[in-house]
């Protein structure tokens, strides 16, 4: 197999070439902020109105503890009622299990590709 | 101004302070040495030298 | 070549291919490990505790084994790789000779961005533990958090920028306090030495599982936490001195390490602060060794455990520094990156254009994301690296069977321990999809661009045999 000789790259396209992939960078983790859909929030669902340790779930040990880190069961309210939602949607899934083994198919599949080139040059046919 | 405000400052300080002796030393090395030299390293010279890969 | 000797202090450096400047050949054993563990422990002081907010307390310890055993198997698998492949870059080498490049530069860049942003996770708490050091020793305004930020970052990058040796001597120091403070923090709340103040079947009354089993599910996305950067000792196999027996030895004895760190941690704060404070890193428990402490009475415990947060955080930045640049600059060397970034510093020996160009690229991560968010990018190119890797070892032994290539360590039960990460990979991408499955396909959409960039245009500057540099004959199949 022919050697194959990379072209000697230039000052300017060494740096436009690092300015593209800070630009992808930044932006693949600051987009999904911008458009407010990071995250996972959590909530209070039921709020309990005039809370007592009691009707926060909370045994006499518990409550000892929430005192001691300086908790009254009005502060601690929303900490020990909030909740995930777990919910989600087949689709939303199915599309996660999609992009995620497209991806790897893609970039087995164009490594397969690279990879024989460099082995057919380096040990010969 | 108490106490914590000066800390503030020297940490401005220190941190302006060790950048900008990486940035000179930088500087200072990339137009001392020639580029080839710098950029010599290569892969798996360890290997090359000290390690046969063969089972015994 | 064998009139090459390495070990002489003018040849120190170069090497056959025309080396006239390399990386210094100077780490140890202890080095590796206090890298692994360096960069790791400070999961154990910040962020785990998010797997409990997650399912429950119970939750997050069946997360920290079943993480633990996925981290088990990564330290086996990359241990057996790396005991032949050690070069700078580590699982980006890796890849590109067993796998290819283009799965290459994207494992290169998984490193580089888990390593990045945990960086900036922990030059965010170390600014965070500042200011309530200045509330503590009573400044009653609010500290500017920013230019702590900012110097964590800088002098680190400044150790980084002036040698390995020294780099990972100070890891090694802090790490092994950090360590220690969690075995001070378990001896003295446990009613081992004096009285204990666990209450663990009180506190997890009527909250054994408060979300029910997908709970459980759910708290293996930060039960990764726990462990996540200890694949990271492969970056040092340039630097060690003899990487086939200091790599496995480091890395196994780092995850050792870690599942009883890990599992201490554990019974240390849920035996002391209810599941709902513990399991809010937000509001409740940002450092909740620390919380811990600060319940036991003991204003000696306070100190130390604030002692040792901080420099969990500080000895995690540098080992991602060491490991982010290490990855970064093995890409420039062989033309993946522009080569510019393939330069050693002729003094110093480190890889300084790498370490100055990531400077501000943490900076931007530190001071302008939120942390769960930063977190969970980091979490995420981890992820996609350690579903890599069960890739890796099947075809590694698959093209070189263990009879063509002596390796320094061989992992038993090939190939249960691939099948079960990938399993256990699986289960983390669901964990993840649960509360954040947004951020998972933006990331993978990153992931498609770059690499899409990367085969139709990068690389055309890389040489085609020239980048495989192992002394292995030809692989099966080809």
């Amino acid at each position: 197999m022919a050697h194959y000789t990379p072209p000697k790259q230039g000052k300017a396209s060494q740096l436009f070439d690092v300015v593209v992939l800070v630009v992808l960078t930044i932006g693949a983790l600051f987009v999904p902020l911008w458009l407010n859909m990071a995250g996972a929030a959590k909530s209070v669902a039921n709020p309990i109105a005039d809370p007592t340790w009691e009707a926060l779930g909370q045994n006499a040990a518990q409550a000892a503890k929430y005192e001691a880190l300086g908790f009254t069961p009005e502060t601690a309210h929303d900490l020990i009622l909030a909740r995930f939602d777990y919910s989600f949607s087949i689709g939303a899934l199915l599309t996660m299990i999609v992009v995620i083994v497209l991806y790897y198919f893609l970039i087995l599949r164009f490594s397969e590709v690279e990879y024989r080139e460099v082995i057919s040059e380096k040990f010969g046919k | 101004m108490e106490l914590w405000n000066y800390i503030e400052y020297g940490a401005w300080a220190l941190a302006a302070l060790l950048g900008l002796h990486m940035l000179v030393d930088w500087l200072k090395t990339d137009s001392t040495y020639d580029e080839d030299v710098l950029i010599s390293s290569r892969e798996g010279e360890l290997e090359a030298m000290a390690e046969e890969h063969k089972v015994h | 070549m064998a009139d090459v000797d390495i070990t002489s202090q003018t040849m120190d450096g170069m090497g056959p291919h025309g080396t006239k400047v390399g990386l210094l050949r100077v780490l140890g054993p202890a080095h590796v490990w206090a890298l692994g563990v360096g960069i790791v422990l400070v999961g154990e002081y910040m962020g785990w505790n998010f797997s409990v907010g997650k399912g429950g307390a119970y939750a997050a310890l069946i997360a920290c084994w079943f993480a633990g055993i996925l981290y088990s198997c990564v330290a086996m698998i990359d241990s057996e790789v790396t005991s032949t492949v050690a070069s700078a870059g580590g699982q980006y080498t890796q890849a590109k000779h067993i796998i290819g490049p283009l799965m290459a530069f994207n494992v290169g860049l998984y490193l580089v961005f888990a390593y990045t942003m945990l960086e900036a996770a922990n030059a965010i708490t170390a600014g965070y533990l500042f200011s309530v050091v200045a509330t503590m020793t009573g400044y009653s305004g609010e500290l500017d958090q920013r230019p702590f930020i900012i110097l964590v970052i800088t002098f680190l990058a400044w150790l980084n920028y002036r040698g390995v040796l020294a780099t990972l001597t100070f890891n090694l120091v802090i790490t092994a306090v950090a360590f220690s403070a969690i075995i001070i923090l378990f001896l003295s709340t446990s009613g081992i030495l004096g009285g204990g103040i666990m209450d663990h079947a009180a506190l997890f009354e009527g909250h054994e599982l408060p979300y029910g089993w997908v709970g459980v599910l759910a708290a293996m996305h930060f039960g990764l936490w726990y462990y996540l950067g200890i694949e990271g000792t492969t970056q040092a196999a340039e630097e060690v001195r003899s990487p086939a027996r200091s790599l496995p030895f480091g890395t196994l004895a780092g995850i050792m390490t870690l599942l009883i760190a890990a599992t201490l941690t554990w019974y240390v704060c849920s035996g002391i602060l209810p599941w709902e404070f513990l399991g809010d890193g937000v509001d409740g428990a940002v450092a909740p060794l620390f919380s811990a402490a600060q319940l036991s009475g003991s204003m000696a415990l306070v100190w130390l455990l604030g002692f040792g947060t901080l420099f969990a955080t500080l000895a995690s930045a540098n080992g991602c520094i060491n490991d982010a640049s290490r990855a970064w600059f093995a890409m420039g060397r062989d033309k993946y990156l522009p080569g510019w970034f393939g330069a050693v510093h002729p003094k110093y020996r480190t890889p300084y254009r790498a370490i100055i160009f990531l400077v501000p690229i943490a900076l931007i991560f530190a001071l302008g994301a939120p942390l769960d968010q930063v977190i969970t990018f980091s979490i995420l190119s981890g992820l996609l690296g350690y579903t890599f890797m069960p890739l890796n070892i099947i075809l590694f032994r698959r093209k070189w069977p263990l009879d063509t290539i002596k390796r320094g360590y061989e992992h038993p039960f090939h190939p249960i321990p691939a099948i079960a990460l990938l399993t256990l990979c699986g289960v983390t991408f669901f964990a993840v999809f649960l509360g954040y499955g947004t951020q998972l396909v933006a990331m993978i959409g990153f992931y498609i661009i770059v690499s899409l960039w990367f085969h139709f245009w990068r690389y055309r500057f890389v040489n085609r045999g020239a980048q495989f540099t192992m002394p292995w004959p030809k692989p099966r199949g080809y």
